[in-house]
């Protein structure tokens, strides 16, 4: 029998097992059930604690050098692998700009296994020489699913910005998520950037606006009909505070 | 032989570059007439030709050489000038008036200075004239279209301007740090003063540099039982080059439309929408007056487009919000922060103000006859 003060150095300094059990028992159970449990579970004396501890320390001095070379060996490879799906995801990203991520399990039989081929998206940026918004023709591998193709194409809106011509949405706008709804309305979401950002005026927000809506409708002409602009996932009246946003938007036949 | 040539050429280019030509406008913005005249040091002189194709074609002159003196006979009256003197006297009537610029010789002929122009019009017929010195256009339009009956009526319309942003909210800024929030302030203030010299009540949706939201800014306009909304704002675009004044209308078909169906959760907002959009046709109206006095300052002609516009959403009387200028540009940036011309579009927006309740007023009294 050891008494209180004697079992928790034992067992802080021995078992990682008689440790977790007093660290756990000691606040709900209370403090006689702990003692109980070292009453029943305790016939150790220092003598074979000792010993252990040295029975210990030789294995560990012997098959030391080996058991390290086995860990890092697996740490290596694990890093190796790594490595290789990074590199491997980057160079599939180069090709195809993946809003969301392939699907988990693609069947051989699948048709979405085989890239999609390069399709023409026009953008539309600001000519300024001529103050009107012009499509621009760009090549990318979109998405068949209408969704994910959608987020592409407004991306795409948002990065491109060819020499002579002018981004009319603010420079670091992102979008966060699109949905479409039964009645063939795209909902936009934003980042806050589009309107904090924004550099304001009735016709600046007007070209924001109309190069988004002529975008979307030139690349979805069938499964798009209206666009809600959204800021963090919020409807919202305006960006600049001229035009009224809080409707799903059409552009005049 | 050949330089010689090139010479004589750009010498003549630059002289029909120096040459400006001044246009004669009637009160509704058409071209009466358009004058070359020659310029000298920054004063601007017109040939006596000018008063025969302006004011009386019937109209004879007599020059006498040696002693510099000019007589016109416009419409009965005799007019007698001295070359390089400002007095001018007028018979019948013995009246004398002094130029603010006295007529000079250029190439031997006598010529008459804009200001003769302004000054002696108005005494022959019963007209007003404005001088736009910026792009030389001089304004003719009729004095005394407003009877004293007509007066009254037009103090009884409450006008409410609108300063649009402030506060936190500064708007667009130009490339000088200049804020919108201060110049539309700026410009309402300057307007209220103007209006009120005229005879218009002018009330403002704030008076400091405070941000109000929509609906605090339609509140003033029902305290002060406003007939008619104007939102002053300044434009933006993402091209330097664009600029000039443009006029917006809340239409919810308008270049970016709503559908036809709306979800039912937004029925209450659609149903405000409607109620401005129902003055559509006087804001159209007063749009147009408007564009009318606005084009007379600027050279590209003023635009008026239909929007859905969140500014007027709410506002239910003729409304309409007008963009100064573009703080993206610079000509428009500089003309904005020069008090001369504010000042004149202050003018302009006050006359436009008189035309639109002037045709209502017509309108109204036109329908009590019937």
């Amino acid at each position: 029998m050891i008494d209180n003060q004697a079992a928790t150095n034992t067992s802080q300094k021995t078992n990682g097992y008689r440790f977790s059990v007093r660290f756990f028992c000691e606040k709900p159970f209370g403090y006689p059930l702990r003692e109980k449990l070292y009453d029943d579970r305790l016939p150790l004396n220092r003598t074979t604690l000792t010993a252990r501890q040295t029975d210990n320390r030789q294995l560990f001095n012997n098959a030391g050098f080996s058991r390290l070379l086995v860990i890092w060996g697996i740490t290596f490879i694990a890093v190796l692998i790594c490595l290789g799906v990074t590199l491997l995801l980057i160079e599939r990203s180069k090709q195809v700009v993946m809003p969301v991520a392939p699907p988990l399990l693609p069947t051989a039989a699948n048709p979405s296994d085989t890239p999609p081929e390069p399709q023409e998206v026009n953008l539309f940026l600001l000519d300024t020489t001529t103050l009107t918004l012009v499509p621009i023709k760009i090549e990318r591998r979109l998405h068949r699913e209408l969704r994910p193709r959608l987020s592409q194409v407004i991306r795409a809106l948002i990065q491109e910005t060819p020499p002579n011509f002018r981004n009319t949405i603010p420079r670091g706008t992102e979008l966060n998520e699109v949905y479409i709804d039964s009645q063939q309305t795209a909902y936009l979401d934003f980042s806050s950037h589009l309107s904090d950002g924004h550099i304001g005026g009735t016709t600046a927000e007007f070209l924001t606006v109309t190069a988004i809506l002529k975008t979307v409708f030139d690349a979805f002409p069938d499964d798009i009909k209206q666009v809600q602009i959204l800021i963090d996932g919020e409807e919202v009246k305006t960006i600049a505070g001229h035009l009224n946003l809080s409707q799903p938007l059409r552009l005049p036949q | 032989m050949l330089f010689l040539g090139i010479l004589v050429f750009a010498a003549t280019l630059s002289s029909i570059a120096q040459q400006p030509s001044v246009q004669f406008i009637d009160a509704d913005g058409k071209t009466i007439a358009e004058v070359p005249a020659q310029r000298r040091e920054a004063q601007v002189y017109l040939p006596i030709d000018a008063v025969k194709q302006v004011i009386d074609p019937a109209t004879t002159h007599q020059y006498n050489h040696p002693r510099k003196r000019l007589t016109l006979k416009i419409k009965g009256r005799q007019i007698r000038l001295q070359m390089g003197k400002p007095t001018v006297s007028i018979d019948p009537g013995g009246q004398t008036l002094t130029l603010s610029t006295p007529p000079i010789i250029i190439a031997q002929r006598p010529m008459l200075p804009i200001a003769f122009f302004k000054q002696i019009l108005p005494i022959l017929n019963d007209v007003d004239v404005i001088y736009n010195s910026n792009l030389n256009r001089l304004q003719i339009r009729p004095k005394g279209t407003w009877t004293s009956a007509e007066t009254d009526n037009i103090q009884n319309w409450a006008i409410i301007v609108d300063p649009g942003h402030g506060g936190n909210d500064q708007g667009c800024e130009g490339s000088t740090g200049i804020l919108e929030k201060n110049i539309v302030l700026a410009l309402a203030k300057q307007l209220q003063r103007i209006s009120k010299q005229q005879g218009v009540q002018v009330y403002l949706t704030r008076e400091t540099d405070t941000n109000r939201t929509q609906f605090e800014r339609i509140q003033v306009a029902k305290q002060n039982r406003g007939q008619l909304f104007l939102s002053l704002h300044c434009n933006a675009s993402f091209s330097p080059h664009e600029k000039g004044i443009k006029i917006y209308l809340n239409n919810p078909k308008g270049q970016i439309r709503f559908p036809n169906t709306t979800k039912p959760a937004l029925t209450g907002q659609r149903l405000k929408v409607l109620t401005q959009v129902n003055f559509l046709k006087q804001s159209h109206d007063f749009a147009r007056a408007l564009q009318t006095e606005l084009n007379f300052l600027t050279e590209t002609p003023v635009q008026i487009i239909d929007l859905p516009l969140i500014a007027l959403s709410e506002a239910y009387m003729p409304a309409v919000v007008l963009e100064l200028g573009y703080l993206s540009n610079v000509e428009d940036l500089e003309k904005l922060s020069n008090a001369e011309y504010t000042e004149s579009l202050s003018q302009a927006i006050t006359r436009a103000l008189q035309r639109y309740i002037s045709s209502v007023n017509q309108q109204t009294s036109a329908t009590a006859i019937e």
